[in-house]
């Protein structure tokens, strides 16, 4: 793979999440707040139904940047800021751009991305190349 | 009291916390742990199978407190951010222990209402007292 260049783009990864796998991710988690996987509970808060957790996206766009990096480096930090909720049954998908490259260090601009193209998730992360 | 008490109250007590560490948490990174997680997430990456993926630590131990003391404020809870940084490899097998705190605690009235926000941060040593990982994440209570 060529050297990190400013604004490429990372191979997309697209997620269909399910409700199975919302109760699969509360599991290992260890996260069982009802938003997730019980439907009554989560109208009766103001949600259109149950969503995803915020860590479930974070996992999934950590995962769009450790198959691009590959072996190559190491991942020094990531943030992810959560912008708007999503359900299970629609795609999710993952995103990112190299936005800056100092020598080894590079930092990613992530994104998910909902079925209207909404960016609900966005996040930074930056990786140490060996 | 009033609600608007109870709030002021909850607020002050929560400020009161902030950086007092939780009773930390220790546990070993399970391979098994490990595989209901990528499994959970669906990263089949098998380096997986001697490492933790870049989020797993949050499942070791809870990255927040108090949260049942907050519950007087609003009807539930949103997830508004979480930072990680990296400072060594976690491995199958690496005994963690986990300490947090509060790190802040703040309210906010907007457009869409009042919303309570607390920030925790979480440090993570290895068996060799060797600090791996810190998390910072931010709750909202609205």
């Amino acid at each position: 793979m060529s050297a990190p260049a400013i604004g490429q783009e990372l191979p997309e990864l697209v997620k269909n999440p399910t409700t199975r796998q919302l109760v699969q991710y509360a599991g290992a988690q260890g996260d069982f707040y009802e938003i997730h996987y019980d439907q009554a509970y989560a109208r009766s808060v103001g949600l259109p139904g149950v969503i995803l957790h915020g860590l479930l996206k974070a996992a999934f766009l950590g995962q769009l940047v450790t198959d691009w990096l590959g072996g190559r480096g190491e991942l020094v930090d990531f943030e992810v800021s959560y912008r708007g909720v999503d359900e299970p049954g629609r795609p999710y998908r993952c995103r990112g751009r190299v936005s800056n490259v100092d020598g080894n260090d590079v930092e990613l601009e992530v994104w998910g991305e909902d079925e209207s193209g909404k960016r609900t998730t966005v996040g930074t992360a930056r990786v140490r190349l060996s | 009291m009033s609600a608007t008490g109870t709030i002021t109250d909850v607020i002050a007590l929560l400020k009161s916390r902030i950086g007092v560490d939780g009773e930390p948490v220790t546990a070993t990174i399970e391979a098994g742990h490990v595989k209901r997680f990528v499994e959970a997430i669906g990263d089949p990456n098998p380096r997986w199978t001697k490492e933790a993926p870049p989020t797993f630590l949050v499942a070791i131990a809870p990255v927040s407190l108090h949260m049942a003391d907050a519950e007087v404020y609003g009807t539930g809870w949103l997830n508004g951010g979480n930072r990680f940084e990296y400072l060594a490899p976690v491995l199958i097998g690496d005994v963690i222990t986990a300490r947090g705190h509060v790190a802040d605690v703040y309210d906010k009235r907007g457009s869409s209402g009042a919303m309570l926000f607390i920030v925790f941060e979480t440090e993570y040593t290895n068996q060799r007292g060797e600090p791996v990982a810190r998390l910072r994440g931010t709750l909202i209570r609205r």
